[in-house]
């Protein structure tokens, strides 16, 4: 080792035994501050806050996709390292020159640098009393500290969304048939209040039941990402939402959504071409089981079918070339284990020609994550409920992910979240 | 002579049992090739010997484990129908056709065999369990409950196939039918309750109380044993117990039986409650047991009170033992030692003494000592320090030293007390002991007097409980205290008393004086705690603007971690704790 080479080591393995200093605030010689991604951050989720309330200050970011994880690259300004120190996000500073080596990197390997414009206004769908700590995306936006407006039927159906960038749903069903739990935990309170308040909305409404209250919702989902939104849909809001779309108009509903039953012919009368990602499934019948269609691969909530977890695995795609599909698996690990939601997974053979696949399990008849896009718009679907909760049961304890600051599954649906704030005319796919 | 010999030759093979049969070159042969995971050929000479002995079990039960990983199970349906031909009688093969007809889909033949087969059997139960199971290998819940209940319906009892209707219920997340099968199944064979319970226990709390009561509704002891175990369960000890207590048969074996059963379950239980089900149980155990073990029994209970605070509980049954000439030795000299610690925790000190006094010369140095430091502490707390450094005295253990520097603090004697805090080191006594002279320590070592008489008085005030009087003491003293010289460590503590006494405007006022830039060592301490509380004042803004002032201000304090923990709490970005 050149004697340069090692003072150089040594400075620097002497610089990271003093981590605080990067806290202390802004460095009078750098220009630029890096937040890195891999495994040198101290907290990824809350690193996604700290860029997104940079833009919201006006500040230009850029997003370095596969350079050091998915780094986030901002202006030295005393507000960004003051937030970065409150956060207890780790932040470097960068000087010119290093930039230019950085930007180096970049042109030469799979890597790219994406402007980060404009902060994307978000709206989450969920019922006004919804509790925060029972949707993963309302817990990663609260936990990273980005902003967000809640909406429900009356919002959507109200043309309010036009005013969004970035739309979420998570485990609503589409079908209008409360989860299928209508059943199984009659007289819970929780499940009372969730019906009464659907009826409710859908009588104010003027429409005749709650399926065809969230058939109207479906279509204005599918008409906001016509138009240019993006939508991100977690759990069974994935799977339902194609079913009722599909479904358009047919009755996939039990009696005791809509007053009359199902139609046993149901399957047979699906309009693929009006959903977003899956074709050909097979509806569950029996108003019972907790199950909609053969879309899930992992049917938790059916003893006889229910799969093991195993883990899921993120895709590479081409930066320069592919820049959407990559910055959605922007990850410090590749491999993650995977969750169960009522709709955990997509199998394979629903899945329509033209999806991108982000997420897979290898070997297995199903995959995890995916991506598409119609219209003007475009729409990510992520199966599973909690990242963080395996087995997530009602009724268990909310996840605190203050104990989870690395979480990989949770960075998935922040990158969702930033995705939009990318410079349009960089978006090739 | 040969043929002769020839019928009595077929009448021993036809007597030979079958595993005989199933030893011969073919069966030897198609088991070998299963074995090594050659089922195509494990299959063809299965099928071989079923050639020749259509009803050979082991043959059928063979092909259809080779036929299932080829994919193949369909495949069986010829030697099936051949084999029932043969044995039209043979359950183990109509199991084999009933699971082959379901395999196919053939709900028809499915219910036709079973029928076949319940008329062979009219009192067994197997039949039709065995087309419950069919049916649910095919998914069909629905016609696993038709052949349930059609079974029951022939062979003329309610209670038939309870323990699968229960399994099937639960699959379906029906707990309360579950239950109620359970419960028919368990009085039928007892055996089931464990499973019973383990699977009702998994009921979501929403249905807990729903199944409580149709429990409650029942009257006998298997419902009643059932509502314990699941209240156990479901963190109500005293409940179980207490459900328990009055359905206990009169036969004394049969009652032990029942409470030993609910003992190993509170056991494994921790708390308060739990203790006291545990002592609760326990006294049931000793007024059934005979005398020699009865005594053990009641000293158990004793010590079960005495942990879960039941006092007049401990004292019920130490009561007479500790005088009990009957009672085996150690049992006596266990209950005396009990019963002292139960009359320190009383107060009645005097008593407490004498009684150890009595008791030393049957006791080891350790206990001895022990039970003299806990009679040394009651003085303390009593204010009696006198007396409690005379009890002390003698002791130089490294708990003992301890004490008496706790003693040495109350008197005011600062030099003294940091001197023997040094002295025991940090390991003596338990985790909380050790806490607390660590913290005391970290309150002393500022101060830079030797004695401070005021301090000790109000540390005196607070170990005897009078806490508004300690706090008023400990400001007053602090006031006259320059910040970085004790001033804010004082200030803090009065602080963090005033929050715990419900006292927050006290409670501001205190923390803030113990905040100062004077003071940087206690300054993130006390940031934290006037944190807490303005979040419990739900006055979030202003908590937020404290820890941010912590975090950016004391960066290389050990509680930005936890500064940070907070300023996520009061912005409500993850749950409160």
């Amino acid at each position: 080792m050149k004697r340069r080479e090692f003072v150089s080591r040594a400075g620097a393995g002497l610089a990271s035994l003093y981590p605080a200093r990067s806290w202390l605030g802004p460095w009078p010689t750098a220009a630029w501050l890096l937040i890195p991604m891999d495994d040198s951050q101290t907290d990824h989720l809350k690193a996604y806050g700290v860029a997104y309330r940079a833009l919201k200050r006006g500040v230009k970011a850029e997003w370095f996709l596969n350079y050091r994880s998915g780094a986030f690259l901002l202006p030295s300004d005393a507000g960004t390292a003051r937030d970065a120190a409150l956060a207890g996000v780790m932040v470097e500073p960068v000087d010119d020159s290093q930039l230019v080596q950085i930007r180096g990197g970049l042109r030469n390997d799979n890597m790219d640098a994406v402007p980060l414009e404009k902060p994307p206004k978000v709206a989450v769908y969920a019922p006004p009393n919804a509790p925060p700590w029972d949707d993963a995306v309302t817990m990663a936006l609260n936990y990273a500290g980005i902003e967000f407006e809640k909406v429900w039927d009356a919002e959507v159906l109200g043309q309010k969304l036009k005013t969004y960038d970035w739309l979420h749903l998570h485990h609503e069903d589409f079908t209008g048939q409360y989860s299928k739990f209508f059943l199984n935990y009659a007289g819970s309170a929780w499940l009372v209040e969730m019906v009464e308040r659907n009826r409710a909305m859908a009588r104010s409404l003027g429409l005749p039941s709650v399926p065809a209250l969230k058939r109207a919702v479906a279509v204005a989902i599918s008409d906001f990402v016509e138009k240019g939104g993006f939508l991100f849909a977690m759990c069974t809001a994935t799977e339902t939402l194609d079913l009722t779309l599909a479904a358009d108009g047919n009755d996939i509903a039990a009696s005791y959504a809509d007053g009359d039953p199902m139609d046993p012919n149901a399957t047979a009368r699906m309009k693929w071409d009006r959903a977003f990602a899956f074709r050909n499934a097979r509806l569950e019948l029996s108003p019972t089981t907790p199950v909609y269609s053969d879309i899930d691969g992992h049917q938790v909530n059916s003893p006889e079918r229910r799969q093991p977890l195993g883990s899921y695995t993120l895709f590479n795609f081409s930066a320069k070339i592919d820049p959407v599909a990559t910055m959605l698996v922007q990850n410090h690990r590749q491999v993650i284990p995977d969750f169960y939601g009522l709709t955990t997974s997509f199998t394979r053979k629903t899945l329509k020609p033209g999806v991108t696949v982000l997420a897979e399990e290898p070997g297995a008849s199903w995959v995890k994550y995916i991506h598409g896009e119609r219209g003007q718009g475009t729409w990510t679907f992520f199966g599973g409920h909690d990242p963080e909760d395996p087995q997530h049961q009602i009724g268990d304890a909310p996840t605190d992910l203050s104990l989870h600051p690395h979480s990989p599954g949770y960075r998935l649906i922040l990158n969702n979240v930033l995705f939009p704030a990318a410079k349009k005319k960089e978006l090739k796919t | 002579m040969c043929l002769r010999l020839v019928p009595a030759i077929w009448s021993v093979l036809l007597l030979l049992p079958v595993p005989v049969w199933s030893q011969q070159p073919g069966m030897t042969r198609a088991f070998d090739l299963e074995r090594r995971g050659d089922y195509a050929g494990a299959a063809a000479a299965y099928r071989a010997v079923l050639t020749n002995r259509p009803a050979d079990v082991s043959a059928l039960l063979g092909l259809e484990r080779s036929l299932l990983p080829l994919n193949q199970g369909a495949d069986i349906l010829p030697a099936v129908r051949a084999a029932l031909e043969a044995a039209p009688s043979s359950s183990a093969v109509y199991g084999v056709a009933l699971r082959a007809w379901a395999a196919t889909d053939q709900s028809d033949s499915v219910r036709a065999t079973a029928e076949r087969w319940a008329r062979s059997a009219p009192t067994e139960e197997a039949p039709y369990r065995e087309w419950g199971a069919a049916e649910l290998g095919r998914q069909n819940r629905a016609g696993a409950r038709a052949a349930y209940l059609r079974g029951r319906e022939r062979l003329g009892r309610p209670d038939a196939m309870a323990a699968e209707m229960a399994q099937l219920s639960l699959s379906e997340g029906d707990y309360t039918v579950a239950l109620r099968e359970w419960l028919l199944a368990v009085r039928r064979l007892p055996g089931y309750r464990a499973t019973a319970v383990a699977t009702v226990s998994q009921a979501p709390p929403p249905a807990r109380d729903h199944l409580l009561r149709l429990l409650s509704g029942e009257t006998d002891l298997v419902s009643r044993r059932i509502e314990a175990d699941l209240r156990a369960h479901w963190g109500d000890p005293l409940g179980a117990a207490r459900t328990l207590a009055p359905a206990l048969p009169a036969d004394r074996v049969q009652a032990i039986a029942v409470l030993r059963s609910l003992l190993d379950q509170l056991k494994m239980l921790r708390g308060s409650e739990a203790k006291q089900a545990q002592g609760l149980v326990l006294e049931a155990l000793a007024e059934r047991s005979p005398e020699a073990q009865a005594s053990r029994l009641r000293l158990e209970a004793a010590q079960a009170y005495t942990a879960s605070g039941d006092r007049a509980g401990a004292r019920r049954m130490l009561a007479g033992l500790t005088d009990d000439q009957a009672a085996p030795s150690s049992v006596a000299s266990d209950a005396a030692t009990t019963l002292v610690s139960v009359l320190i925790s009383e107060g009645k000190l005097d008593q407490a003494a004498e009684r150890l006094g009595q008791l030393q010369p049957k006791l080891s140095a350790d206990e001895y000592d022990h039970l003299r430091r806990g009679l040394a502490l009651g003085w303390m707390r009593s204010g009696d320090l006198v007396r409690a450094d005379s009890a002390i005295a003698p002791d130089s253990s490294v708990e003992g030293l301890a004490l008496s520097g706790r003693i040495r603090l109350y008197r005011g004697d600062v030099r003294g007390a940091v001197d023997l805090f040094k002295a025991a080191g940090p390991y003596a006594g338990d985790r909380s002991e050790a806490t607390l002279r660590t913290a005391f320590l970290a309150l002393l070592q500022p101060l830079e007097r030797d004695s401070l008489p005021e301090l000790g008085s109000a540390l005196l005030q607070l170990e005897r409980g009078d806490t508004a009087d300690a706090i008023g003491k400990l400001e007053r003293v602090a006031a006259h205290l320059p910040a970085r010289q004790g001033g804010a460590e004082l200030h803090l503590l009065a602080g963090r008393l005033s929050a715990a006494s419900g006292k927050p405007a006290d409670a501001e006022r205190l923390l803030r004086a113990a905040a100062v830039k004077e003071a940087p060592v206690t300054a993130p301490a006390a940031n934290l705690a006037l944190a807490d509380v303005l979040i419990s004042a739900r006055r979030e803004a202003e908590a937020v603007q404290v820890l941010e002032h912590l975090i950016l201000d004391y960066p290389q304090s050990a509680l930005v971690p936890q500064a940070r923990r907070k300023l996520d709490e009061a912005r409500g970005a993850v749950p409160r704790t």
